[in-house]
This record gives C-alpha cells, sequence and structure tokens, in this order.
C-alpha cells in the first residue's frame, strides 16, 4: 500500500545522488530489501514503473535484492544499494 | 555505464526529519510513542482508557492519525489534554514530516509523554521512523492469533504488544497462550500486556510499564542537562 511512496522517495534518493555527479544520467537504481522491511517488491516494481513513465526519468530501471534475516542481516534493510550512471553525449550541434 | 555504490537508506530524508524530532524530545525528557495496529484492534479506545488514568497534571498530548475524518480526536480530546488530528488524505501511514508539523510548539512546552496514533495498518506504517522512542503494536482478540506470523515486520520493531479486548476471548476462538508465543518467535524480549477497554483489565500493568518508561527518559534529560537545575519544565500544556 505504501509501495507507491517509496517509489517516490526513491527517485527523490536518487536525484540528490544524481548531482554528485554532473554530466551523468541515472540508467539503473539498485535497492537492498529485507523479508521484515514491510514492503512488497512486485507492488513497488509496479509503482516504480508508474511513476517514471512519461517523464525525464524513463528509461530508469529498478533492480532489487532480497535479502532474509541472515548472514549478518536484520532483514528489515530498505536500501538505497547503487547507482548506475551513464555519461550524458553532448548532442551535435 | 559506471556503477556506484550508494549505501544508504531509501528513506533518509525522513529519517532526518525523525533524528530531529528525537533529539528535540530527548532535550525535554519527553517519551513518545508510535501505536500500531489494524483497523478496529481498539488503538483510540486504548488511548482514551489510558488518558482517563494518568495521574492528574500528567503533562501528555496526543497525535492521532487517519486517513479521512477527525473522529478520532473529537474522542480523545475529552480527558482534557491537547489532541491535533493528523489527517494524511491518502496515505497508509504516518512520516516524521507529518508528525513535525504537527507538533510545533508541543515540544517547547515540555511535555512528559506524546502518544501518537498511526493510521489502521500493520504493514505501512512499520517502515517509517517517527522519531518515537518505541513502536506499540495492538492486536486484538477479535483478530487472528497468527497475526504476529503473518506480519513479522511490526512485531520485530515493536518492545510492547498490547493483546486488547480480552473482554471478549469467552467469545471468540483466539488462543491468547498462541497469539503470545507466536509474537515472541518473532521478537523473544517483546513486553506483553493483556487488555480490556471494557473491564479495565491490564490498565494498572500498563501504566506501570509507562511510568518506568517516562522516568528513565526524564532521567537520561535531566543527566544531559547536569549540572544545571532540573530539566523539568515549569510550563503546564
Amino acid at each position: 500500500m505504501h509501495e507507491m511512496g517509496i517509489a517516490s522517495s526513491v527517485l527523490e534518493a536518487v536525484d540528490k545522488e544524481l548531482h554528485l555527479y554532473p554530466g551523468h544520467r541515472a540508467a539503473k537504481v539498485g535497492l537492498r530489501i529485507g523479508e521484515f522491511a514491510g514492503v512488497d517488491t512486485e507492488s513497488l516494481r509496479f509503482c516504480f514503473e508508474a511513476v517514471v513513465k512519461g517523464t525525464e526519468w524513463e528509461p530508469l530501471e529498478l533492480e532489487v535484492e532480497w535479502c532474509s534475516a541472515q548472514d549478518g542481516r536484520r532483514g528489515d534493510e530498505l536500501e538505497f544499494a547503487y547507482l548506475e550512471l551513464d555519461e550524458i553525449k553532448e548532442a551535435a550541434a | 555505464m559506471n556503477r556506484v555504490a550508494v549505501e544508504k537508506k531509501v528513506l533518509s530524508e525522513n529519517d532526518l526529519i525523525a533524528a530531529r524530532i528525537r533529539a528535540a524530545l530527548a532535550n525535554t525528557g519527553s517519551l513518545s510513542l508510535n501505536f500500531i495496529g489494524s483497523p478496529g484492534a481498539g488503538k483510540t479506545a486504548f488511548l482514551e482508557q489510558t488518558l482517563m488514568r494518568l495521574p492528574l497534571h500528567t503533562r501528555a498530548a496526543v497525535l492521532t492519525g487517519d486517513i479521512q475524518t477527525d473522529n478520532d480526536a473529537i474522542r480523545l480530546r475529552r480527558y482534557g489534554y491537547p489532541v491535533r488530528q493528523i489527517t494524511t488524505a491518502g496515505a497508509c501511514h504516518l512520516d516524521a514530516r507529518m508528525v513535525e508539523a504537527h507538533l510545533n510548539d508541543w515540544i517547547e512546552k515540555g511535555l512528559e509523554l506524546l502518544f501518537i496514533e498511526n493510521v489502521g495498518n500493520l504493514v505501512c506504517p512499520t517502515s517509517y521512523d517517527l522519531g518515537e522512542d518505541a513502536k506499540v503494536v495492538v492486536l486484538s482478540v477479535a483478530e487472528g492469533e497468527d497475526k504476529p506470523l503473518k506480519y513479522p515486520g511490526i512485531f520485530r520493531k515493536a518492545e510492547l504488544m498490547i493483546l486488547n479486548k480480552i473482554d471478549l476471548l469467552p467469545h471468540v476462538s483466539f488462543r491468547a497462550d498462541l497469539a503470545r508465543e507466536n509474537a515472541r518467535a518473532i521478537r523473544p524480549d517483546i513486553d506483553i500486556i493483556e487488555t480490556s477497554c471494557i473491564t479495565g483489565a491490564g490498565f494498572g500493568r500498563w501504566l506501570e510499564w509507562l511510568a518506568v518508561r517516562a522516568d528513565k527518559k526524564k532521567a537520561s534529560a535531566q543527566k544531559a542537562t547536569a549540572p544545571k537545575a532540573s530539566a523539568e519544565s515549569p510550563v503546564a500544556v
């Protein structure tokens, strides 16, 4: 139910991070979501596509690493793990 | 394409605001509790019974969240404490920004207790830190005893489970022992208090729990401001 809000928060976080890399656009965002995070990954994917569609973010991709509360993980992670960037090529004059 | 590690929380903006609220409440030694439960678990009734039983002159306040209507605020205001309704207009949870926007002058008045009643929902409110000292999950015996297993996120994060409406136990097939066992399977150290808003059962134990936590919070604020004079605020809310 709150996945739409999470999807918007992901875009806000990407936007903030992107300021550190002038001349680049975001191609893919990687999240880490724990089993106890209370986030449905399928619903999040659906919402993410919906908030990206028709905006300047398109075709930003989302990759989710789902993790259980093992191997030192708490299981409630809702983390922005990485960002993949493409260099913006200058358009020919 | 090049990949850069970010390793930040998705809700870091929310968490920043929550940290600001937590710091402000720490200064005044105010205990803040975030109540989460299904619609109909009895969160509002539980808070009404709590307000009714607080020691005289307790500086308490309530923020209550709902998608629509200020019905809960109207109910809670009858006990003489300040109450503000947060109407989320569609959102299924409270976030730290909403809480901060509604707190404004309350913090400087030096609250002892801040109760936050979240929107009725066992899933979404779990993800949002509101700067509280503890989350309290309210489960009623009119629900299933397997709720802790179905919604482990909140039972893992809550320090206290209120098992509410126990006056109904003779009339429902709910097994309280199994509910306790399920909650402890998710969080072994969860405190559990069984209550009834009709008979008043369990409220003595709950008020003790509350007093211990409130005293601890007040003491840590006084310690932080030592050797200055008492952190007690003379201003009544």
